[in-house]
């Protein structure tokens, strides 16, 4: 049990406590308020001159699946939407990739949809570590190889010995990429080599779930003299999931999928959103009603003495220079979006990349919201998590200064009500250390 | 306060188009095609041409733009092209590939699409590429800068299918020396001749037959009160079996006669029609085939010899298919020529002898009757679409240029607005580029991880 | 259409008794307009021509006895066109790697000579004379692509380039000059990707240009002109030491070859797109003293008053060509023309690609359209790349004395619907059939 006396709290679901007091046992809020009395065996945090918030929450990472690529994201910024598709790295996910050339969508290229994150975890993945040093307490852990990546799980970042531990809700998600080009190639690569072929495909395989539901349906009710349907892994991943993630960077691709999720008619979460600082791409996305993710992974220019920058497009400098505004774009339009990391994982990189959103226009409180209560809202669990009310999951971060400021030191971070302290390293981010097991809840 | 100007600037490039404003040309030497040349006024309203005449009526408050001295055609119609296409213009990864639709990756953002708008193309059948013997599905733009791509799309045009016979198909799949385009190796992919070619289309009709016989079967039964599990849909043999029905256009991509003459031979067997042969370079020895069949001819003005089955391409290709009453066009397939298919028009009265309005309509009504749209588009006649195109010199002389473009009635591309804002433009540009260097200093050339966004 | 079935048979015909029955390089073209190009255009005059030359042009002329008359009347003259960048000769089918013929392995070859590697059959020729290409300059660096990039690939010096008239019985007969020119394909620092850097993709393919760009992209680029400084310096030992009479000294075809360049007889013909690299092209000719000619340039910047200073003149690339950058304005390259002319820099017009020559005039024409002045489009492919290539006192105009390279129009042949009737080349009319007119005679019979 820990108790943080005398802090300044910002709760997020309510007004900020000036001075209060935050009581956590076996591993929930017990008491959150500005009389809040300590219970005489706690571990007690002076809170004097410390703010408490609650845990922040990644959107969309790949955190806790070790060796696997940062969440792609279609296309960075720019005409053409040119980028290429995240290296598939060393991944045990990769056994289950077919090696044969795929010659349709019948082969389910690319395809490992019934992966569930929560069966992937690794409690050893150096990176949990790392990112919690900068607040993250929560991730939302995605599988994202090849087209269907899988399912994804909201795992608490906490060193566990089982990773069973430290799952809080599962599964939450099918992972959707397109790439760009394609996923083999094309001309002697593999099915499908263009990005039509990846749509054409993706559709396909929601009109062969949705018939693949009423023949199940009809061989359940009367097997007797029904040839039984042929059971599809890939379906079976991809049927009665919660809710579907395609990725959008461009004002092209937002209208796109926009679309396109219509079509599929699935709960969609739209991921990337380069572009969004654009006043059409705001307004369409609140037409939609669809809740959108904003890559922390800001387009930078390329530097370098032979780099000529005027000879990039208007467009694409444009988005250099205004991606970071999205974010207020979207606030202002009434666009419901959380922050993903999207590979930025070192905690200074992480706030200096949130500080751009906030010199563009978004309000820190705006800002702390985007990484706390709304992806808990988008992903069905602010019941649970994402603010610091009594009942919640006991997950908070403590900081000496305001969380986005330069010089601003996380002190403590507790998950799941364990209390861990970053590794004294003026940078701030570098690791962290649990306390000495046993005996802090 | 530089987004002011942005936006500004924006707005004025966009503030074409227009939005359904009336319109007077005035004073211009007006070719429609239909009708011969008339020296007068176009009337344009609610996006239609609705007069025109050596005297015309004009409307109280209409706009007008002075085009004496200047020459109106009907907005150019490109019966080939692959530009505004997003992640590529092939899935040439299997032999059969009509599952996959164009329209899903249109760019409206593609500059390719002013620029044929500067070079007086209004309308745009946008193709699947070569690479397959059966390709994917396509579709009609009009070429509205500055619109969504939902809204570029030609409404009630007939959608269609690519078909491609001869050397892509079998080169794309099987490579020299085994290697892909990427110079990986490459596991070939049928067919690998053009024999191969013809069994792949006839395999494919095949099935379509039997899907489509499936599922008249269901609906059949439907119709007399049955609840059968449906079929499953096949994304591959949907778009075929709409050609079956006569629902979908094909568009083959064509070189030698003989390969010609066998898409003919197998359309007639499996009950479809070929709406267009494309390329078609060797369509003059096979023209009279084609008229029989019924299929228009789309062609390039002049390129040839540029690989073995292009060795007996000639000029007169357009000319002489025309001559034995097949429906033809002229084309571009490429993102430059369909800048000047005017003069590329203006070949056919060079290679073959055409008149002056046999030119203009290959690149105007002879598209729109092949793409089905002559009704809406294609001519200078009341009721059409104003889409229109006012050149400064006559538009079947090299020494011509565009001076504005119109569709639906609303004022794309303005040459003289493009050349004065350019500086500006320019100047925006510059201090955008200054910024970001500066930024990227003060951040002591950190940037360049990732985000190269090209 | 029935009439020009007509004169299509008339000419083919007329075809029959002319150059392939034997030589006959005297003809007198009685009451045309003649377009001199050098000169102001003179209306009713005739054209004695006389073993291969313009003997004479004037208004009051008598044919001598037993000439063959041509009556002109109604038609114009106009010197033939001259095409300053082609593989006219070299390359047939530009997919099918075994008819191409540029792009030799080896960095420097600059002993190579495209002239008798010409096939005088090949079926450009016959196609490019229909719109008035009498001669051209005939390149020995890569084109057309071929099945995979065989040689020409990060080579320097590709040969020897040539001018050719466009008719002949073989490459000797065609030969005007064997070394007009050494090719050189200047490094360049490609521009980011996508579209092959700065040098538009026929050119780069036609030249034989690795496109720049990746990651040691400067380094590569300074390295490449290191190497040319150093070949360029042992080409001139090797002459200093000939000149001396150095006992022992071996021949080196290679260095011999560039002899006639150091000695500023022969110019080099440099690749350069963009602005940079011609003002390194600049340097490298200032800094080994030699003459040089721009092959290509895609922009102008402010490289015009250099260019003139040393009387660079340039080739341009074809008119009818996308921008370079995305917001680039659309006209870019339509426009390019006007503003070498305005600057004061000589350019004549090059195609690149056989399978545009053909249309030679009508480029010249769309830079007229956008900005150049009539005349200047008009000389860009007749004097200009005459004197370009050195070749001035022979070509490239309707002059007493000039070789009869000429053409006989009923307009101006920069307009498409412009029918060229005649066409001479060193005086002898060449019939202006060629496979495709065959090919549409045969299929117009199909009943």
């Amino acid at each position: 049990m820990i108790a943080i006396r005398n802090a300044r709290i910002v709760t997020v679901s309510g007004p900020v406590l000036a001075k209060g007091t935050v009581v956590v046992r076996n591993g929930l809020i017990e008491a959150v308020g500005e009389n809040v009395a300590v219970p005489a065996d706690a571990t007690v945090v002076e809170g004097d001159g410390l703010t408490v918030y609650p845990g922040l929450i990644d959107a969309l990472s790949t955190v806790g699946i070790p060796g696997a690529a940062p969440a792609a994201t279609a296309g960075r910024g720019g005409r053409g939407g040119a980028a290429t598709p995240a290296t598939p790295a060393v991944n045990p996910l990769a056994a289950a990739a077919p090696a044969a050339r795929s010659m349709g969508p019948e082969d389910r290229p690319q395809t490992t949809s019934w992966v569930i994150a929560a069966d992937e975890i690794q409690p050893t993945d150096r990176r949990i570590e790392t990112v919690r040093a900068g607040g993250i307490t929560t991730a939302v852990t995605f599988p994202t190889r090849g087209i269907f990546g899988g399912q994804g799980s909201i795992i608490d970042l906490g060193a566990e010995e089982k990773a069973g531990a430290m799952v809080v809700e599962s599964p939450v998600g099918q992972y959707i990429a397109l790439g760009r080009g394609g996923f083999g190639g094309g001309m002697g690569g593999g099915f499908p080599g263009a990005l039509m072929g990846v749509i054409a495909y993706v559709r396909q395989v929601y009109l062969d779930a949705d018939h693949y539901k009423l023949v199940k349906e009809a061989y359940a009710k009367n097997p007797r003299g029904m040839e039984r349907p042929q059971y599809d892994r890939a379906l079976e991943g991809v049927i009665d999931s919660k809710r579907i993630l395609l990725p959008a960077n461009r004002l092209v691709e937002i209208d796109r999928m926009i679309h396109f999720a219509a079509e599929l008619r699935q709960p969609t979460i739209l991921y990337g959103m380069h572009e969004a600082y654009r006043p059409e791409a705001a307004e369409l996305l609140k037409k939609a009603g669809l809740p959108v993710l904003v890559s922390l992974h800001w387009p930078t220019p390329p530097a370098g003495p032979d780099v000529h920058l005027d000879e990039e497009s208007m467009r694409q400098l444009e988005t250099y220079d205004q991606a970071p505004a999205a974010a207020a774009a979207l606030q202002k339009a009434g666009v419901k979006f959380a922050f993903y990391s999207d590979g930025v994982d070192a905690p200074r990189d992480l706030q200096r990349a949130v500080k751009r959103a906030l010199d563009a226009g978004l309000t820190r409180e705006q800002a702390l919201r985007a990484l706390t209560l709304t992806p808990a809202e988008i992903y069905g669990v602010a019941d649970r998590l994402g603010s610091i009310e009594k009942g919640k999951i006991g997950n908070l971060v403590v900081t000496k200064g305001d969380i986005f400021e330069n010089s601003t030191r996380v002190e403590v971070v507790i998950v799941d009500g364990k209390k861990y302290t970053p590794a004294s390293d003026s940078s701030g981010g570098r690791g962290m250390t649990a306390e000495a097991p046993g005996g802090e809840q | 306060m530089r987004t002011k100007i942005v936006a500004a600037l924006a707005a004025a490039l966009l503030a074409l188009p227009l939005c359904a404003e009336t319109i007077v040309i005035r004073n211009a030497t007006i070719m429609t095609v239909t009708h011969g040349t008339v020296k007068g006024s176009i009337v344009v309203k609610d996006g239609k041409i609705a007069d025109i005449g050596e005297k015309v009526m004009e409307p109280a408050g209409a706009s007008i733009i002075d085009a004496g001295g200047q020459y109106v055609i009907p907005g150019i119609i490109d019966c080939h092209s692959h530009i505004a296409v997003d992640g590529g213009v092939n899935e040439g990864s299997v032999s059969v590939s009509s599952m996959v639709d164009i329209k899903d990756v249109i760019n409206p953002e593609d500059i390719s699409i002013y620029r044929a708008l500067a070079g007086g193309v209004t309308s745009a059948n946008i193709l699947h590429g070569s690479a397959n013997s059966i390709g994917g599905q396509t579709l009609v733009l009009k070429m509205r800068w500055g619109k969504s791509a939902e809204q570029m799309i030609f409404e009630g045009a007939t959608p269609g299918i690519k078909f491609a016979l001869g050397e892509n198909p079998k080169r794309a799949g099987n490579p020299a020396g085994g290697r892909g385009a990427t110079g990986t190796t490459v596991q070939a992919r049928y067919p690998a001749t053009r024999m191969g070619v013809e069994d792949t289309i006839r395999e494919a009709f095949t099935e379509a037959k039997a899907y489509k016989a499936e599922w008249d079967a269901y609906n059949a039964a439907v119709a007399r009160g049955e609840h059968p599990i449906p079929p499953r849909k096949d994304l591959k043999l949907e778009p075929l079996k709409e050609v079956l029905e006569g629902k979908r256009y094909v568009h083959c991509h064509s070189y030698r006669a003989d390969e010609i003459l066998m898409l003919i031979r197998v359309a007639d067997e499996f009950g479809f029609k070929v709406r267009t042969f494309q390329h078609v370079l060797e369509g003059y020895k096979v023209a009279k085939e084609i008229a029989a069949h019924g299929a228009g001819g789309s062609t390039f003005s002049d390129w040839w010899d540029y690989k073995v089955e292009a060795a007996d391409a000639i000029p007169y290709n357009a000319y002489l298919m025309m001559k034995n009453g097949v429906i033809s066009s002229l084309n571009s397939d490429d993102a430059e020529l369909m800048r000047h298919l005017n003069t590329e028009a203006a070949k056919t009265m060079k290679y073959g002898g055409a008149t002056e309005t046999e030119a203009l309509a290959m690149v105007t009504l002879n598209p729109a009757r092949q793409l089905g749209i002559d009704k809406r588009v294609g001519s200078i006649d009341v009721g059409k679409d104003a889409d229109l195109v006012i050149y400064d010199k006559y538009p079947l002389s090299d020494y011509a240029k565009v001076q504005k473009v119109l569709i639906d009635g609303a004022v794309y591309f303005d040459r003289d607005k493009e050349v004065s804002a350019q500086a500006a433009k320019m100047a925006e540009k510059e201090k955008l580029v200054e910024k970001l260097k500066q930024q990227q200093q003060a951040q002591g050339g950190r940037g360049g991880r990732g985000g190269r966004g090209q | 259409m029935k009439f020009a079935g007509l004169l299509l048979t008339c000419a083919l015909a007329f075809a029959g008794h002319i150059a392939w029955a034997g030589a006959n390089d005297t003809v007198f073209i009685r009451n045309a307009d003649v377009y001199p190009v050098t000169a102001a255009p003179m209306k009713g005059v005739s054209v004695l021509i006389q073993d291969g030359k313009i003997a004479e042009i004037g208004a009051k002329l008598t044919p001598p006895k037993g000439v063959r008359i041509v009556d002109a009347k109604g038609l114009r003259v106009y010197p033939g066109f001259i095409d300053s960048a082609t593989n006219l000769g070299l390359a047939e089918i530009s997919a099918v790697r075994e008819t191409v013929d540029t792009g030799e392995l080896g960095e420097f070859m600059p002993q190579l000579f495209a002239l008798h590697s010409v096939n005088p059959e090949s079926e450009h020729f016959g196609v490019v004379r229909v719109n008035g290409v009498t001669s051209a300059i005939t390149l020995p660096g890569q084109g057309g692509g071929g099945g995979g990039r065989g040689g020409g690939r990060g080579q320097f010096i590709s040969g020897k380039a040539a001018l050719i008239h466009t008719n002949g019985w073989t490459w000797e007969d065609m030969s005007i000059s064997a070394d007009a020119a050494i090719q050189l394909n200047f490094p360049s620092l490609g521009g980011r990707g996508g579209r092959g850097g700065e040098i538009p993709p026929e050119v780069a393919q036609m030249l034989g240009m690795e496109t720049g760009g990746g990651a040691n992209a400067r380094r590569t680029y300074e390295e490449g002109i290191a190497k040319i400084n150093q070949f360029f310096d042992d080409a001139r030992h090797y002459k200093a030491a000939k000149d001396a009479h150095t006992p022992g000294l071996k021949t080196d075809l290679k260095l011999e070859a560039m002899i006639p360049v150091l000695e500023r007889k022969v110019p080099v013909a440099v690749s350069a797109a963009t602005v940079d690299t011609m003002k390194d092209a600049i340097k490298f000719a200032d800094k080994q003293g030699i003459r040089i000619v721009i092959m290509g340039p895609r922009e102008l910047g402010d490289v015009g008053p250099e260019l003139k200073k040393r009387d660079i003149p340039v080739v341009l690339g074809r008119v009818l060509a996308l921008p370079e950058h995305e917001d680039d304005s659309y006209d870019s390259a339509m426009a390019l023309a006007n503003q070498f002319y305005k600057a004061g820099v000589k350019f004549s017009f090059g195609t690149f690609n056989n399978e545009f020559v053909r249309n030679l005039p009508f480029e010249a024409a769309a830079a007229a359209g956008f900005g150049l002045p009539q005349e200047e489009a008009l000389k860009a492919i007749t004097i200009n790349p005459a004197q370009i290539w050195s070749k001035a006192n022979e070509l490239g105009s309707v002059e007493k004395g000039k070789v009869a390279d000429l053409i006989v129009t009923n307009g101006d042949p920069l307009e498409i619907q412009t029918k060229i009737e005649r066409l001479y080349i060193k005086g002898q009319e060449v019939p202006l059939t060629n496979k495709q007119t065959r090919l549409f005679e045969k299929y117009s019979a199909r009943q």
